[in-house]
């Protein structure tokens, strides 16, 4: 058997092998990650996973020109192989003057991210979660019959970077997760409820919530009606808010901006959403599921404040963009894997909490449809900002339900989205993708349907 | 790997007790060109290898799975399997593997790897000029080139141990057109399971010209209505609306569970007579096509619902033994990470009788959908979701002014119920499809349909 290399032995041959072949400016990045899962059904463990996930990405800047490759082939030819490619690579590429390699060293953080021991925890442990979000579901009405889809897993995983430039740090983060889909039947109508929570200690997920909240998202769309085709005020609850934010997030990529694809191209110091509205990108929050000590291309990550009460102060950079910018490295950069090079992007990007309580907002309102689930946000185009997608949602007069509805669409613009949001809850909630939002109410959206 | 060691990776998975064990391996090489900017940005190569150890005991299911260097990685993913099982009661012996060679449905031409670099890049400059010379509008566009060749060894311990290799080129043009302050986005692929071959000149030519043709269009179009409408579908539109309106509720382990609105109704009407669904695994050259699927069963050509009756669900091993239907070969993997799930490949509504420009003057006030994007469906209440990328208004049976910002929405067996003219020709679309965290390459197609009532979602002036 041939040794297996640690990961810092991995990140110093890869150095080595750069050094050797007198590559003068490269990053070399390891990750390292154990993760587990458990799928229930019907009361009982149906799916036990175990996974390792363990490669090297080399990125290369040879005359200003920028070459990626990586591999899952940790031997020492393997990571001479990817030296070599990387290097390849950086012959194809058109050379810019503003691309670098981080050199700022890195200064440690505790960002509370790790909790050691949660992806030892014994099967019989995650699968104890997973059950228990069944039962908390089914213990909220009886008309909740049968599931999708119920799972828990968790994670360890460990970042490695280590520049030419004198950057070396690394850091380790742990996940769980919880999430079902239930289904709720009555009159041989059938609803499904989705929700899902994130954590980075076992401690702070709970499966009661987990289960009880998707056993009401599937329970609110029972009896669903038609709609008429109307414009009218919209409340989207934290969760439903999160999912259109997440599209969002692409208007303040400075690479998007300078490239002519971002409707906040030359927009700092103006006006882009309702004063009531601040958004702000926390790659620091302490626990946040998104925080890290420092950035896909090892720099230092930041908080900062993208709109503050409707301003738009700034965009989210990475090395090369801040210099394209004449501003500073903010760390934006993320890296889904070891596989894949860094993409301007945000962390923890949150709309900050309001001052009104959310259902004196929603009382406030004659009528209005508050919206239960979404489809196609995936088909959101961040170019345009245009945005028309399936939902179901629930009527309201004064606060209160009427009737819930289904084969409706809302459509709209992202950003008139922003400058139509007329009223923000105190009631800040994080996702498990990272991002949060208040309850939010849009003053009015076009509602598609009969 | 030489058929002893996996034979000896299978015994190991066993164990400690288990009914049955199965090893995906898999070695996935790819190469990924960026031009953005008028400059090649990304130039991204890499090498992904690992295995993957399923071992099923009675009702439940244990995956242990990871990146692999050599032999002994596998061992230990095989032992790490057997670990989850750990009864030690009622050993089953694996059958000694009989390796076979499945026909393959197609011939790859060139291999991309062969092509030198120089080409490929010379493609994207290529595509980049055509969309930028195409409109005066025309302020940005990003192409890339992908290859992948993706090898693959199943083997169970039924004794069966077969190989394939899945060569793929993806070839995307991304321009935006700006007119004022709007900004619109339009896009064309040309992708398939199949080698450079594909990609022409005249092939990548017409993706930049097609991207560059949508977002002008888009830029200087009123937006979609919102409202109930009749529509016709363009056989260039693609085959979203079959994806999502039908096919992920025909996939055979939500009727297992009950879940889908097709659950417990094979041999019912289902459908208008005019409609017949098929998903076909070796449709030659096709996005979706491969000789196997994941757990290596051949793929083949399934018809899912003739004439209106439903006949049967898209399967993978286990849901096709335990709803007592045949093995589609339909159980498809994003990577070793992941296990078999049952999904589509390739899958269309055939050709009626009706004659497409007849279908179209048939509309006295309506939309016509030239070219559908991304769609999303609740299998379990139908609801579906589908972005229309181009369209315009009928007017008295003819083509009036384009219309952007439009979505489709419906509930599935209700609208396949309702449609009431299926035209002669076929159009094919690509896409790669979303199932449970895991994407698959897939391809759609469909004829020209008439929708006599749909929910459009647009704005309200």
């Amino acid at each position: 058997m041939t040794t297996r290399l640690s990961n810092d032995e991995v990140v110093d041959r890869a150095l080595e092998a750069l050094r050797a072949v007198r590559v003068g400016t490269a990053e070399v990045l390891v990750r390292d990650a154990l993760s587990g899962s458990v799928e229930t059904k019907e009361g009982a463990l149906e799916v036990v996973t175990a996974r390792g996930e363990r490669g090297l990405g080399v990125r290369v800047l040879d005359g200003q020109r920028i070459g990626f490759a990586h591999t899952s082939d940790l031997a020492l030819p393997g990571i001479e192989a990817c030296v070599d490619q990387a290097r390849r690579m950086a012959t194809i590429t058109d050379p810019d003057d503003d691309l670098r390699i981080a050199s700022t060293p890195l200064e440690p953080v505790d960002l509370d991210i790790y909790e050691p021991g949660l992806e030892e925890r014994p099967l019989a442990d995650r699968g104890a979660i997973a059950l228990a979000v069944e039962k908390a579901a089914r213990s909220v009405d009886p008309r909740i019959t049968h599931f999708r889809k119920t799972s828990y897993s968790d994670a360890d995983v460990t970042t490695v970077i280590a520049t030419t430039q004198g950057v070396r740090a690394s850091y380790r983060e742990s996940f769980c997760g919880a999430m079902t889909s239930a289904v709720a039947t009555q009159d041989g109508e059938r609803q499904i409820g989705y929700h899902g929570e994130g954590a980075r200690r076992a401690a702070e997920l709970d499966p009661e919530t987990v289960g009880a909240r998707a056993a009401q998202r599937a329970l609110e769309k029972l009896g669903a009606k038609p709609f008429p085709t109307q414009k009218l005020p919209v409340v989207l609850d934290p969760w439903m808010a999160t999912s259109l934010l997440g599209a969002i997030s692409p208007l303040f990529s400075a690479d998007n901006v300078l490239k002519g694809r971002s409707l906040f191209a030359g927009r700092v110091g103006e006006r882009v959403a309702n004063e009531r509205v601040s958004i702000v990108d926390d790659a620091r929050r302490r626990g946040g599921l998104r925080s890290a000590p420092f950035d896909g291309e090892g720099v230092a990550t930041t908080t900062r404040i993208l709109v503050e009460r409707g301003m738009l102060r700034g965009y989210l950079v990475n090395l090369k963009t801040a210099r394209k910018l004449d501003g500073a490295p903010m760390g934006n950069a993320r890296r889904g894997s070891y596989a894949s090079p860094s993409r301007i992007g945000p962390s923890n990007f949150y709309i900050d909490a309001g001052s009104d309580d959310p259902r004196a907002l929603v009382r406030g309102l004659d009528r209005a449809l508050a919206v239960t689930s979404l489809l196609n946000l995936h088909t959101i185009d961040p170019v345009s900002g245009e945005f028309s997608l399936g939902a179901t949602g629930t009527y309201l007069e004064r606060g209160a339900p009427l009737y819930p509805v289904q084969g409706i669409t809302i459509a709209g613009n992202l950003t008139h989205l922003l400058s139509s949001i007329s009223g923000v809850g105190i009631d800040l909630t994080f996702g498990a993708s990272g991002i949060g939002s208040p309850t939010l109410v849009i003053a009015e959206l076009s509602v598609g349907g009969t | 790997m030489t058929v002893r060691d996996v034979e000896r990776a299978l015994r190991t998975a066993l164990s400690r007790g288990g009914d049955w064990a199965e090893l995906f391996w898999e070695r996935h090489e790819t190469l990924q060109l960026v031009l953005d900017d008028q400059r090649i940005e990304d130039a991204i190569t890499g090498v992904d290898q690992g295995a993957g150890v399923r071992v099923v005991h009675g009702e439940q299911t244990v995956y242990a799975n990871g990146n692999v260097t050599d032999v002994d990685d596998v061992m230990a993913i095989a032992g790490r399997a057997a670990r989850s099982v750990a009864d030690g009661t009622g050993l089953h012996e694996a059958a000694r593997l009989t390796p076979d060679e499945l026909p393959r449905p197609h011939s790859v031409a060139i291999d991309p790897r062969s092509v030198p670099v120089e080409r490929k890049v010379a493609l994207l400059r290529l595509a980049n000029e055509v969309a930028r010379a195409y409109d005066p509008r025309v302020t940005q566009a990003t192409v890339s080139y992908a290859e992948s060749v993706q090898e693959v060894v199943v083997a169970n311990s039924d004794g069966v141990h077969r190989t394939d290799t899945r060569v793929r080129v993806n070839f995307a043009v991304q321009v935006v057109a700006k007119d004022g302050v709007a900004l619109e986005s339009g896009f064309e692929a040309v992708r398939g399971t199949l080698g450079f071959e594909m990609l022409t000149d005249e092939a990548v030519r017409g993706a930049g010209e097609q991207a560059a043709r949508r977002a002008v269009l888009n830029v200087g179009a009123k937006p979609a209505p919102a409202g109930t409408y009749t529509v016709v579908l363009s056989s260039e539109a693609g085959g979203t609306l079959i994806h999502e309106s039908v096919g992920h509720g025909l996939e055979a382990d939500l009727n297992l569970k009950g879940l889908s609105v097709y659950s417990g109704r094979i041999g019912q009407k289902v459908a208008s007579e005019l409609i017949t669904v098929v998903d076909d695994g070796r449709d030659p050259g096709q996005r979706g096509t491969a000789a196997m699927d994941d757990e290596g069963t051949p793929t083949q050509r399934t018809v899912l619902i003739e004439k209106g009756i439903l006949k049967t669900y898209l399967s993978d091993r286990k849901h096709a033994e335990k709803l007592g239907i045949r093995r589609s070969g339909n159980a498809r993997r994003e990577s070793f990470r992941h296990l078999p799930i049952c999904r589509m490949t390739n899958t269309m509504i055939a050709p009626g009788d009706s004659d497409p420009e007849e279908i179209v003057r048939s509309v006295k006030d309506g939309i016509f959908v030239k070219k559908m994007g991304g769609g999303q469906v609740d299998v379990v209440s139908g609801n579906f979701a589908f972005e229309v990328t181009e369209c315009y208004r009928i007017r008295d049976g003819k083509l009036a002014e384009p219309l952007r910002g439009a979505t489709l929405v419906g509930q599935g067996p209700k609208l396949m119920s309702e449609i009431d003219m299926v035209g002669t020709d076929l159009g094919y679309s690509t896409g790669t499809c979303g199932k449970d965290g895991q994407g698959a390459p897939v391809a759609d197609a469909q004829p020209t349909l008439r929708i006599p009532s749909v929910v459009i979602g647009g704005k309200i002036e």
